[in-house]
């Protein structure tokens, strides 16, 4: 039970710093499918700065603030791609991030070749050469339960997104342009900018979830397949969550039960006497995420102005 | 004024010459984007091995042993693989151009079939199960494929119309469930009736069920049989043809075109002209899943490839080329059909870059770029626009545009 | 001569293929209320706009208190003080009250909005000029008059001097009319200087001191208004003579078309029915009229009439037979036409061509295919005969693709669509919303023909004027309720008003 409560953890913290990512991104009016892509990004300049920082040695505590901070800065470069073409140039949002994440499964593949300098677009970072950091240093122990840092920044960036989103000037200027954009423009408030915030915002929790998820898993990482769906899994834990703080949390925590049994059912005994494929597990959280929408969906309530392009111009 | 004007057509012709132009800059610019890649690519393995090389070296040999490679596609071939690269293409293109009109029939709706791949996959397992199960002729598989297809299309159109969750959502999620569930239902753990251990993949069609094989063709360069003897092109890329064209005649020519695209342009309107708009949605999601599943008819029943449960652990490239196909074409059926073609092009021009310098996915970041240009090909289309409304302008110095406003005005 | 607080100066703003405003001045006094006359699509808003810092003009200069100022955007305008209600509200539904009114002044506590001070504010001003409002609910909750009530505060909050007021009579009943036109003699008896926007002569009267009016984008002057009569005015908004009052004969009723009984209809928007419990007739060779308040349950009435939502209680019935739970193609083929609410939502297809349009009704008929194959020649033909008859125009005819058109012959089109269907019942819905005079007219002529052809016509209509001046027969709705019902020619527009704000009511039988 302790390793599902740790797995659980684990998917949980993944699942909702990208739904909040993707929350700050449609709360200012962009759809973000991207977050896959971002992810992906994020966890491969993630593993590259880890092989980097355990070459050089540094110091645990610096050097897992840094590879979050790199991940993150990594996805927020990449997501500007994402504001760019929606903002400035009013692209079609949802193709706009299906490109975005087809380039970062196809960018991540060749760069993992060309580091590894073979045909192999899988990346280690976790080999023997490791003298300070290995991924077992981003973890940390209560008790019986393995925990690690990323559950950390996951509650510190919950309840920073609430605080934000509620009780600033600027939260309440992101909603007011996902909302209602004209509203916003016309008590001076610079829509651009801020769906270029909101953008970017869900750039870097998307890149450190992508590095998260990443990272305590295995000791190596196939780039080919992206990261499995975790980033469309986030934009169901958003939706499910209404685009509220509060609910992703729930929400992420429901999903990654799903998420985690994939990894550990042999290992209670129940399901592992139900002798199921672990594809079974694998599709799980996808069918339940399927099943909660189609029944939350009819009821759920989006910012009302996302994916509409503001155009400043037209009347 | 209405009947004297001529201006109609060369309205809509300079629309569509717009289009092309746009979709045309999508792809110099993609592949600008690529060839750059390819020469940081090359620099950087070059500067591992510790060589010093110029820039003008550097070109030469980003241009001799990758990007020529990518521009010439199937006729970049060595001189015993004559027809190879070709046969290849045209065998990559026939399932490019069916998801490219999955994608595409399924825009002209207003919806978005994000979902291709996942069609595919299902497509795939339904070909593979009549070929190498049931034995079926390859006419059966084929049909077999589209229905696999159009119930993993069907599934977001149902979610969409009656649930009123997002089809992108759904399609995505299902793309997944697809994916694991065929390969479970091939594996088997192990004991599954296709799945052939010793290979690791599913049996080949040609030992399992020669008939379900599609028929080849050939053809005669210089007296001589082009594709050789053994590997041959399959039909394949003419049903895809004849896919395009009906798909053409449907969307243009009939009543049930025109309710799919009055549904795509405005649902509310569609309905209050009494279009029941949620029938429409399913049966485009149906056919546009039909259209996806057969593709991967054309692809597996020529026998070149079998599936691999193990390691199939990403969403086949095919599904979301097709969007690359889809959006190059403007949504245009005929237009997937080149577009696809060049699609299939460039990949396969990508398989034939040296690869201890050049990946071949670069091919998949030039798609990719190529996606995200279109994204907003628009912007490309009314600067092209304008350029031709200011050349008219200048020949027949025609006051059409004021025109134009007092019209509005009246 | 600091006379004026506002100076606009031979302003010129155009939009692609359009010049919106061409060479406008506009003077506005210190203390005044100024009106801004025009028909719909005169520049009046566009013009508004530029004051506001919405729009950046080609040509022009602004001066405030005779300084030359460059309003950019915006902030720029509130920092001059100058504030502006929108003809569409510019509301966040989901936020509250309080929030919409500080959104983009919000007072500030290190990081934190400071909502208990701006609270205090908000109810202070609301008190003092007795603009009430809940702080607390939502935008979504709350009625169009207090919506409007939000907006003037807004300008208050930010101690704006110079007020715009953009068609702010468009929603409101009478009684709300005359209410608003006391507030805005408040401000102006403490010195601030309002601009209001209007068409409608009779507000200029009771309210303006000067008035400027444009026509299609062009100035024509300012005039004092207590001495230029009515006639004047609208000759220089319309550039002719118009005829205010459509002739029409009496109406000769016959047999019942279309019968309600006791329909109510679920809302969308809250939880209870936007339709509660309505019954009316429509006779064949009358004009009936539904008038309301917007937000009544008029549009939810027409859509379960239309069949584009379901009733959950009542009957429908045209023309002897149950049509309640028809489906939409049915009711069409029945006889029904329909002019809808909104044109771009629901009566065109925009990229389809013109003549694509016109066939929207009728496309499935044999006139038009043959075993589903399109007959692109007979729709051409019949799209050239509606173009020609109902004098639709656009740049390139039939194959026009329809969103370039001009909202006037859009409406024309869809006039021209649902009349030819040579309908049973015509219901048409705000068919002159947002018009200019002429295609006003126009409309009105033919639906006063439907009528004389003896044809059922149910109007729904916003416009009091438009309701006295069609109908045979009105019935006022209000909350979803029909509380009245009014011979045009004994009834005034006063007390049309007093049943539409729900403070009167007759009995159902009435």
């Amino acid at each position: 039970m302790w390793l599902l409560l740790k797995y659980t953890l684990l998917y949980a913290s993944v699942l909702a710093l990208v739904a909040l990512g993707g929350m700050f991104s449609e709360r200012s009016g962009v759809i973000n499918i991207a977050l896959e892509g971002i992810m992906v990004i994020g966890g491969l300049m993630g593993v590259v700065i880890i092989n980097i920082l355990n070459a050089a040695g540094v110091p645990v505590f610096l050097g897992v603030l840094l590879t979050i901070l790199i991940s993150g800065l990594a996805g927020t470069v990449y997501s500007s791609l994402l504001a760019f073409s929606s903002v400035n140039l009013k692209a079609d949002q949802t193709i706009g991030g299906t490109a975005l994440n087809l380039l970062a499964t196809a960018l991540a593949v060749v760069i993992a070749k060309r580091i590894n300098g073979t045909d192999s677009p899988k990346i280690s970072y976790n080999a023997n050469t490791n003298k300070v950091l290995n991924n077992l240093n981003f973890s940390f122990q209560i008790g019986p339960l393995t925990l690690n840092w990323f559950i950390v920044v996951a509650v510190i960036a919950l309840v920073a997104a609430w605080f934000i989103l509620y009780r600033t000037r600027f939260g309440m200027r992101l909603m007011a342009c996902g909302e209602h954009p004209q509203a916003a423009d016309s008590v001076g408030i610079n829509v651009y900018k801020m769906r270029w915030c909101g953008v970017l915002i869900s750039g870097f929790l998307g890149g450190i979830g992508g590095v998260a998820y990443i990272v305590p898993a295995v000791g190596d990482w196939n780039f080919e397949m992206g990261v499995a769906g975790m980033g469309f899994l986030a934009l169901a834990v958003m939706i499910f969550g209404q685009w509220k703080p509060l609910g992703i949390a729930a929400a992420a925590l429901f999903f990654a039960v799903f998420r985690a049994m994939a990894n550990i059912f042999d290992s209670i005994a129940f399901l592992n006497a139900l002798n199921w494929p672990k594809e079974i597990y694998n599709m799980m959280p996808f069918i339940a995420s399927m099943v909660v929408l189609a029944f939350t969906s009819k009821k759920s309530r989006a910012p009302k102005a996302e994916g509409v392009p503001y155009d400043k111009g037209s009347r | 004024m209405s009947k004297k004007n001529t201006a109609p057509r060369l309205g809509n012709a300079s629309n569509s010459i717009g289009s092309l132009l746009a979709s045309l800059t999508c792809i110099l610019v993609g592949l600008v984007i690529g060839f750059i890649a390819l020469l940081v690519l090359g620099w950087i393995t070059m500067a591992q091995d510790g060589n010093a090389v110029s820039l003008g070296q550097m070109l030469q040999k980003t241009w001799n042993s990758g990007f020529k490679a990518i521009l010439s596609g199937g006729f970049y071939s060595t001189a015993n693989a004559m027809g190879m690269g070709v046969r290849t293409e045209i065998l990559q293109a026939a399932p490019l151009i069916m998801t490219g009109l999955s994608v595409a029939f399924a825009f002209k709706t207003g919806l978005f079939n994000i979902g291709a791949a996942g069609q595919y996959t299902v497509g795939a397992y339904f070909a593979l199960y009549a070929a190498i199960v049931l034995k079926l002729p390859w006419w059966a598989c084929l049909i077999a494929s589209a229905l696999g297809g159009a119930i993993w299309g069907a599934i977001p159109g149902v979610f969409k119309a009656f649930l009123n969750v997002n089809e992108v959502i759904t399609s995505i999620m299902f793309n997944w469930i697809g994916l694991y569930a065929v390969n479970t239902l091939i594996y088997q753990g192990g004991t599954g009736a296709m799945y052939n251990t010793n290979t690791t993949k599913t049996y080949t069609i040609k030992q399992a069920s020669p008939e379900s094989l599609l028929p080849t063709f050939n053809i005669q360069v210089g007296g001589k049989d082009y594709f050789g003897a053994i590997f041959l092109p399959t039909i394949g890329i003419f049903v895809a043809i004849v896919a395009a064209v009906l798909i053409w005649v449907v969307l243009n020519k009939t009543t049930f075109g025109y309710e799919l695209k009055a549904c795509g342009h405005n649902k509310n309107a569609a309905k209050y002209a009494g279009i029941n708009d949620k029938k429409n949605i399913v049966l485009s999601m149906t056919i546009a899943g039909a259209l996806a599943g057969l593709g991967a008819g054309l692809f597996y029943l020529s026998g070149s490839k079998e599936w691999e449960p193990l390691v199939s652990t990403a969403l086949p490239a095919a599904g979301f080329n097709g969007i690359s196909v889809a959006l190059l074409a403007s949504s245009n059926p005929i237009g997937c059909i080149f577009s696809a073609l060049f699609i299939a092009h460039i990949t396969v021009g990508g398989g034939f870059m040296d690869a201890s310098i050049f990946p071949s996915e670069v091919s998949d970041i030039i798609s990719g770029v190529v996606i995200y240009l279109c994204a907003f090909s628009l912007l490309f289309k009314s600067g092209i626009l304008k350029m031709f409304q200011r050349q008219g302008k200048a020949r027949k110095a025609a006051p059409s545009a004021e025109e134009n406003g007092k019209e509005r005005e009246a | 001569m600091a006379d004026y607080v506002i100076e606009m100066l031979n302003i010129t703003k155009e939009f692609p293929g359009i010049k919106a405003n061409d060479n406008v001045t506009l003077q506005l006094k210190r203390g005044e209320i100024h009106a801004l006359l025009g028909e719909n699509g005169a520049g009046k808003s566009t013009l508004m706009s530029v004051l506001f810092g919405l729009y950046q003009p080609e040509a022009g200069t602004i001066k405030k208190d005779g300084q030359v100022v460059e309003i950019r955007n915006p902030n720029d305008a509130t920092a001059l003080h100058i504030g502006m209600v929108h003809q569409h509200f510019k509301l966040v539904e989901c936020f509250t009250v309080l929030d919409n009114i500080i959104l983009g002044a919000e007072p500030c506590k290190g990081m934190v909005v400071d909502r208990a001070s701006a609270r205090k504010r908000v109810v202070e001003l609301s008190e003092r000029y007795g603009l009430k409002v809940d702080p607390d609910a939502k935008i979504e909750d709350i009625s169009v008059g207090m919506q409007q009530r939000v907006e003037i505060l807004k300008m208050l909050y930010r101690e704006n001097e110079i007020l715009i007021f953009d068609e702010p009579t468009a929603v409101l009943t009478p009684q709300e009319i005359d209410e608003l036109m006391d507030i805005m003699r408040g401000f102006k008896a403490e010195g601030k200087s309002i601009l209001f926007i209007t068409h409608k002569l009779a507000e200029i009267k009771a309210v303006a001191d000067r008035c400027s009016v444009l026509r299609k984008g062009k100035y024509m002057g300012t005039v004092e208004v207590a001495n230029t009569s009515v006639e004047e005015m609208s000759r220089l908004m319309v550039g002719r003579d118009v005829q205010l009052v459509s002739t029409k004969e009496e109406a000769k009723p016959g047999d019942v078309v279309l019968k309600v009984e006791n329909l109510t209809v679920p809302s969308k928007v809250h939880k209870n029915n936007a339709v509660k419990s309505a019954s009316m007739e429509v006779h064949a060779g009358e004009i009936v009229c539904l008038a309301g308040i917007e937000g009544n349950g008029q549009t939810e009435f027409v859509y379960a009439l239309t069949g584009l939502e379901k009733p959950s209680e009542g009957k429908v019935t045209m023309c002897g037979q149950d049509i309640t739970k028809m489906p939409i193609r049915g009711r069409s083929k029945l006889g029904m036409s329909h002019i809808p609410e909104d044109r771009h939502k629901h009566g065109l297809v925009l990229d389809y061509s013109l003549e694509n349009n016109m066939v929207l009704q009728r496309y499935w008929d044999k006139e038009f295919q043959t075993c589903g194959f399109i007959k692109s020649r007979a729709v051409r033909a019949y799209s050239d005969r509606l173009i020609e008859q109902y004098d639709v125009r656009s740049g390139q005819g039939s194959a026009t693709i329809a969103r370039s058109m001009s909202g006037g012959n859009q409406q024309k089109a869809i006039v021209a669509r649902e009349i030819d269907k040579d309908p049973q019942l015509l219901i048409a819905v705000q068919p002159t919303r947002g018009l200019d005079v002429g295609a006003i007219e126009y409309i009105h002529k033919q639906i006063i023909a439907q009528r004389d052809a003896g044809k059922a016509v149910l109007l729904v209509s916003l416009e009091l004027d438009e309701v006295m001046n069609l109908s045979d027969r009105i019935l006022v709705m209000y909350e979803g309720e029909i509380v009245g019902e009014f011979d045009p020619k004994t009834t005034d527009v006063q007390t049309l008003g007093l049943y539409m704000a729900g403070a009167k009511r007759m009995d159902k039988e009435g």
